[in-house]
């Protein structure tokens, strides 16, 4: 049985950055991950917003990772060959009460030392974003913020962390973790792995996974967010992200014009029922088009492609009370970083900005790891950059001739919404992608206007023939979601 | 660079009849299908009620292709097929790509866009609940199980009463699947009089009027959907393992957008790509029109610029 210095417990967004650190200081690492393929939880469903750091108190982790974060996405991006655009945001305000809000939020900004901060007037709030309505008071314009893709941003660390050596085990949920001298082991369906030191990146399921181990303290409960997709064509579309901060307390509509050129809306804010629940509701959606219709009155959402929900792991510190664990009213607010047992790190419920912060929380607790385990040199050997995919799309008339040339599967289309070939499906499958979903997180088919009607045939085919296996045993994404209805029940 | 009379985008049923009008004028066509094969959907279409005003034969859509496809092998118009229009230009320019052809472009004349339609998908409706696998368009269905031999799912719930969702209620449940009912939003079915009397009198489907799909539940799998009636309210779920989305067909005309509107004079569109049609002898005769006109203008400026 193979021993390693670290184990990276589960795989989404801030499991990958956390192995790609732990790999930048040299350790031997595994990372393991209960489902098929990586960024397949909260990671998958995410404002996709990269934050300058204006909401957060000064001097907080959360804080300084956020404005750190911020300044540095370009390069993080670049490194890793993800695209990442900075359309900047506009919040604004249709009454005093949002007003005040937004001055708050300005000087805590500035306090935090986000650069290019400015209040604007309705009128120049509309100057710059014409579709906004007319009743808009003000806005606060924040140049830095950003947007990345979550999923390709998480994928892209997790191949950048296998790259420099970590060992990426799927299919591998934890069942037990139990303490043998100076060791860890995780014992899994793919057997039990040993190591130094733990880091348990589980998402939803981090409380439950810490509990294996130590006394509960902070319980995660799952709130529910849920997005309605515009499709890259309708008119109107703001070009910043928009933050509506209505006058009557409460949730706002957020509007994030993706890097895909899609236009997300949402995050509804809802209690969840369990962690599983990705469900939508009627009121949530309706709390979407109802808010769209008052801030942006002229876009049409009848171009809405898609809506999908997500799950928030809320994380509330929980006391004893009898036989049961009763929780705090509020939930918590600052990033939970736990060190229960000696050499285990828990991430428990990161929240906004968790994924603008992945990679500097993932370089923070790789630092906590190092220090525990007596590392003083960081790997020189480490390579920070990873080879990107190509994008055959975004390619001068000229490379992308010669790219077909080279391999006609270049020049095959095969989703025709986003101009995406066989030959980067083929790419897609030859990352790790084996499921439907995966090859959309890798490759971006199925997300446009068609949804996939058209190409998803065509992805399961090759699917199909890369992995050697039946269409009727490939799965859309996760257990119990074969593609195929007929066959698993023998009715053949 | 590469240059034609015509250019028409598309390969099915319009595109091949806008082709070979254009051809028979004298206009040299080159016809641009994206995938590899031509006849766009009617391949998939093994149901009969095809050609009677064209060939005045009752055809199966697939038999319908094959005689296209004949006649338009006697042209001499250059077929591209597995080869997509990228972009179309202001200046009379394409870009187009294909595994066999590579990346390149081409100057034409006139454009024919035979385009065709593409179907809503789920997510466009308002339909709450999960996502998980098991929702198909029809069309996709289809195609999944008339071209590739794949049984989509057990247990069915049609939504959409229109003839894409009949033809798929009827083939299913003849291909041993149930199909739990057929839901159309509408007062009466839409779909053609033989495809109802099959569905609702031969084969018993249920069908249910004034109802919507409004949810969809199961985590891995569809498990049901929730029904709602529209006069009374009243909802009911119904337990099945996949849905199938026959509601609408939306036009796919978004390569004319870097036109602009109006649409320059050069343009001309043909079947579903300009209305969506109910059979596909008419679709048929607007591409043959629309060819002629292509290759019309074409002589008319000819003899223009002659006369200049």
């Amino acid at each position: 049985m193979e021993r390693y210095d670290v184990l990276v417990l589960g795989g989404g967004v801030l499991g990958c950055f956390a192995a790609r650190h732990l790999t930048r200081w040299g350790f031997h690492t595994a990372l393991l991950e209960g489902r098929e393929d990586l960024c397949t939880g909260t990671t998958r469903a995410n404002t996709a917003i990269v934050y300058t750091g204006c909401d957060t108190p000064p001097g907080t982790l959360k804080t300084r990772l956020c404005v750190e974060a911020n300044r540095t996405f370009d390069d993080l991006c670049a490194q890793l060959g993800v695209p990442f655009a900075r359309p900047g945001s506009l919040m604004v305000s249709c009454g005093p009460r949002a007003q005040r809000v937004l001055e708050r939020k300005l000087r805590q900004g500035q306090e935090n030392g986000v650069p290019g901060l400015r209040l604007l007037s309705g009128a120049e709030a509309r100057a710059m974003e014409p579709g906004l309505t007319e009743e808009v008071t003000g806005a606060l314009y924040a140049p830095g913020t950003g947007t990345v893709n979550p999923w390709e941003l998480g994928l892209a660390a997790g191949e950048n962390a296998a790259a420099n050596g970590c060992t990426i085990i799927l299919n591998a949920q934890v069942t037990a973790l139990f303490s043998d001298g100076p060791d860890w082991g995780a014992e899994t369906a793919r057997g039990t792995f040993r190591a130094r030191a733990v880091v348990n990146c589980c998402g939803l399921y981090a409380d439950q996974v810490q509990e294996l181990v130590a006394e509960p303290s902070v319980r995660i409960f799952p709130g529910k967010a849920e997005y309605l997709v515009l499709d890259d064509t309708v008119d109107h579309a703001p070009r910043h992200i928009l933050f509506h901060e209505p006058e009557e307390k409460g949730k706002g509509l957020t509007v994030v014009p993706t890097v895909e050129g899609k236009l997300l809306l949402g995050p509804s804010e809802g209690p969840g029922a369990d962690k599983d629940d990705w469900s939508t509701t009627a009121r949530g959606l309706d709390f979407l088009r109802t808010w769209t219709a008052r801030v942006l009155p002229e876009l049409d959402l009848s171009q809405t492609i898609r809506s999908f929900g997500a799950i928030r792991p809320n994380p509330f510190y929980v006391y004893p009370e009898g036989e049961t664990w009763v929780r705090e009213e509020k939930s918590i607010h600052n990033f939970t970083i736990q060190n229960p047992r000696p050499r285990f790190w828990s991430f428990l419920g990161i929240k906004t900005p968790g994924l603008t912060c992945a990679d500097g929380l993932g370089r923070y607790v790789a630092g906590l790891v190092a220090e525990e385990l007596g590392r003083k040199e960081p790997n020189p050997a480490f390579d920070p950059v990873r080879t990107p995919p190509v994008r055959v799309k975004e390619l001068s008339f000229e490379a992308r001739a010669a790219l077909i040339r080279q391999n006609p599967a270049y020049g095959k289309i095969l989703c025709r919404c986003g101009e995406i070939t066989e030959g980067e499906v083929l790419d897609a499958i030859a990352r790790g992608a084996v499921t439907l979903d995966g090859v959309k997180r890798r490759a971006g088919t199925g997300l446009g206007r068609c949804q996939g009607s058209v190409c998803a045939g065509k992805v399961m085919a090759l699917l199909s023939r890369e992995l050697k296996v039946p269409v009727e045993n490939l799965r859309r994404d996760g257990p119990g979601t074969n593609w195929l209805g007929g066959n698993d029940r023998g009715t053949l | 660079m590469e240059h034609c009379d015509v250019l028409v985008v598309g390969g099915g049923a319009a595109g091949m009849a806008a082709a070979c009008a254009a051809a028979n004028c004298g206009a040299t066509v080159v016809l641009a299908e994206r995938e590899d094969a031509l006849g766009g959907v009617l391949p998939q279409c093994l149901h009969h009620g095809f050609g009677l005003v064209q060939f005045g034969a009752d055809l199966t859509g697939a038999e319908y292709a094959r005689r296209v496809v004949a006649e338009l092998a006697d042209t001499p118009v250059r077929i591209l097929a597995g080869t997509t229009v990228l972009s179309v230009h202001p200046d009379h320019s394409a870009l187009l790509s294909g595994a066999k052809t590579g990346l390149f472009r081409l100057t034409f004349r006139q454009l024919v866009l035979a385009s065709g339609c593409r179907e809503t998908p789920v997510g466009a409706l308002p339909v709450v609940g999960t996502r998980p696998a098991g929702i198909f368009t029809a069309g996709e269905a289809q195609r999944l199980v008339n071209l590739e031999g794949r049984r989509v799912g057990n247990t069915i719930v049609i939504l959409g009463g229109g003839d894409i969702g009949l033809v798929m209620a009827q083939q299913l449940t003849r291909n041993g699947c149930r199909v739990a009912a057929v839901v159309e939003q509408r007062a009466f079915c839409g779909g053609q009089p033989r495809h109802q009397k099959a569905c609702f009198e031969q084969l018993g489907i249920p069908l249910l009027l004034r109802a919507t799909v409004t949810e969809v539940h199961g985590r891995g799998r569809v498990s049901a959907v929730t029904v709602r009636h529209l006069d009374t309210g009243a909802e009911e779920i119904l337990p099945c393992d996949t849905l199938l989305t026959a509601v609408g067909l939306v036009p796919e005309r978004e390569l004319l957008r870097p036109l602009g509107t109006p649409l320059p004079g050069w343009v001309h569109l043909c079947g579903n790509c300009e209305h969506v049609h109910r059979i596909v002898d008419t679709v048929t005769a607007q591409g043959e029109a629309a060819g002629h006109t292509a290759a019309l203008q074409i002589g008319q400026t000819f003899n223009a610029q002659s006369e200049l």
